[in-house]
């Protein structure tokens, strides 16, 4: 090898020596795709001690302290399981597993007997009202269901640890004062969870529901999907499909009607790109909330349809310092929670 | 999530005094690192071990550091083998990926190998993934208008056998030195220099073929 080529060498190699003009000019050519030195890895960072807080129970778990830990849990568990133990059915009329219902209008059945004035609502009994009828349920000590005219209503349980009905059709109105998770309504959808509040909630014949909060939060959830409705907005949710993205009422019909198409219909790319792009421009910054719930997880949003609702939102609520577009977009429901404190509808009460 | 805002304000507080006592790495800004200045591999080791204990036990600043010693690495790895508008996002799954596996890495010093091999896992994945969706066309040179000589350049390393157009890659586009890539990739310097070699040259014979055609 003579000198001039072992120097051409040393450049392939480590940049020492005669430079190679044609490696010059590769590296030049190529220099459009090299890694942008810019991009912060605090992004990762942030991304990762998110899950490190989630995950923090598993990884304590892989100490020594794994037996006595264990041996807690059980005993834990053992008294969870005592005091939920399943409550003999009493008959109808005892005050352990039932419910006081008053008539508030025409005659509304408890199975097939009528209720005069009032009477009581078992575990496993159903209460029907036609369309003269309406009635009213005493939750417990913690609050009151009123039903309206052709709704039907079943008792699923009645503990304190768990206060549970299915409303199979019609409308319920439910004023609840309690912790959180202690009242449950279950629709052929999902399942409302009362976490301290006032809600109305309708399901149609087709099982199609809707759920208005007048105050406080409810979350409807299905198969580990978790949608949080705060005071003023609300969620539909249809049979086979789930809750949908939560809007406030007063949000403009446009940006509803796309919502709904968005979440429930098949539509073709381009009818598919003109509800996103109702959304997004018929969305007002109080709206903000809707788009955040857009950008969650589970919501099945591709990545450009995330880019754009990211954008749209970041116009009308700037995201906090720590929130990065890439993640974002990517899926990072941690992100979007640190978001979540700036759109103004606050946070549910926890247990 | 108060946890994560409070860890969120310590780190912001403390992260600029240590991040300036690191020499060579700007974690808000940009990673200053040279050709010329690469790091003997035994130290590079050395120091890879030091900094993957102090990320296992949650050190930011340790953190910064690996990213800025490997993300070209990977990036380079991955831009042989996924379309380029991809390979972001990836090497953020792969850093994040490694960072959650940091503690089954029983020897630190193994980090530069374990992470290269994360990185092509990864870009299988992200092949296997893609053929449930769309089809990814295999020339890119013929699907981009806007650069077509660069991305035809790139298409011709990425067709050469992976040894050859990862280690091209990482020299021509990312800019590292043959040392380096040896360092932070787990090979020989020799097989490096060999893959270099043998890899330039068949580039040149393509390139030639292109030029003829």
């Amino acid at each position: 090898m003579n000198e001039k080529q072992k120097s051409k060498d040393d450049y392939l190699w480590d940049g020492s020596g005669e430079p190679d003009a044609e490696i010059q000019r590769l590296e030049s050519a190529l220099a459009h795709f090299r890694h942008d030195s810019e991009l912060h890895p605090e992004p990762i960072w942030t991304e990762i001690t998110s899950l490190a807080h989630r995950a923090g129970w598993r990884a304590r778990l892989t100490f020594p302290r794994l037996a006595p830990a264990l041996a807690v849990a059980a005993m834990v568990l053992a008294a969870v399981l005592f005091l939920n133990r399943p409550e003999a059915l009493p008959p109808v009329g005892s005050s352990i597993a039932s419910w006081e219902v008053s008539r508030l209008a025409g005659a509304p059945l408890i199975g097939s007997n009528r209720i005069e004035e009032s009477g009581r609502l078992a575990v496993g009994q159903l209460l029907e009202t036609d369309a003269s009828s309406r009635a009213n349920i005493t939750v417990g000590k913690i609050g009151e269901v009123e039903v309206d005219p052709l709704s039907r209503v079943r008792l699923l349980q009645a503990r304190s640890t768990e206060n549970r009905l299915a409303l199979d059709r019609g409308t319920i109105h439910a004023f609840i004062s309690a912790p959180p998770r202690l009242f449950f309504v279950d629709t052929p959808s999902a399942i409302a969870v009362d976490l301290g509040c006032a809600y109305t909630l309708h399901v149609d014949d087709q099982g199609v529901g809707l759920l208005r909060v007048t105050f406080g939060w409810v979350e409807f959830e299905t198969h580990g999907q978790q949608s949080l409705i705060p005071s003023g907005a609300a969620a539909i949710t249809k049979p086979g499909l789930g809750p949908g993205t939560p809007f406030f009422e007063d949000a403009p019909d446009a940006l509803k009607t796309s919502l709904e198409k968005l979440d429930f219909e098949k539509l073709g790319p381009q009818d598919r790109a003109q509800a996103l792009h109702t959304v997004l421009m018929e969305s007002r910054k109080r709206d903000g909330f809707t788009l955040l719930n857009l950008l969650r997880e589970y919501h099945g949003m591709s990545k450009s349809e995330r880019t754009l609702i990211y954008d749209r939102l970041a116009a009308l609520i700037p995201p906090p310092p720590g929130v990065s577009r890439a993640a974002v977009v990517r899926g990072n429901n941690y992100m979007v929670g640190l978001w979540w404190d700036l759109m103004g509808v606050g946070h549910p009460k926890k247990k | 999530m108060a946890l994560a805002k409070t860890c969120e304000i310590e780190w912001k507080t403390t992260r600029l005094k240590n991040l300036t006592d690191v020499a060579g790495i700007d974690f808000g800004g940009s990673i200053n690192e040279s050709r010329s200045a690469a790091a003997p591999p035994v130290i590079e080791i050395s120091e890879d071990v030091r900094l993957v204990n102090a990320a296992r036990d949650g050190n930011r600043t340790a953190f910064g550091e690996l990213y800025a010693r490997y993300a070209r690495v990977v990036h380079g790895i991955l831009l042989a083998r996924v379309p380029p508008d991809e390979v972001d996002d990836i090497v953020h799954d792969v850093f994040l990926h490694a960072m959650r596996k940091l503690g089954s890495l029983r020897d630190g010093a193994a980090f530069a190998g374990w992470l290269a091999a994360i990185a092509r896992h990864r870009a299988a994945d992200f092949h296997r993934r893609s053929r449930e969706h769309v089809e990814l066309p295999e020339d890119l040179a013929e699907t981009r208008a806007t650069h077509p000589e660069p991305h035809s350049i790139l298409a011709m390393i990425r067709a050469l056998p992976d040894a050859y157009s990862e280690t091209l890659i990482l020299r021509l586009v990312e800019g590292l030195t043959g040392p380096e890539i040896a360092a932070r990739t787990g090979l020989t310097p020799g097989s490096v220099r060999v893959n270099l070699h043998r890899g330039l040259e068949q580039l040149r014979a393509r390139l030639g073929q292109s030029e003829k055609s």
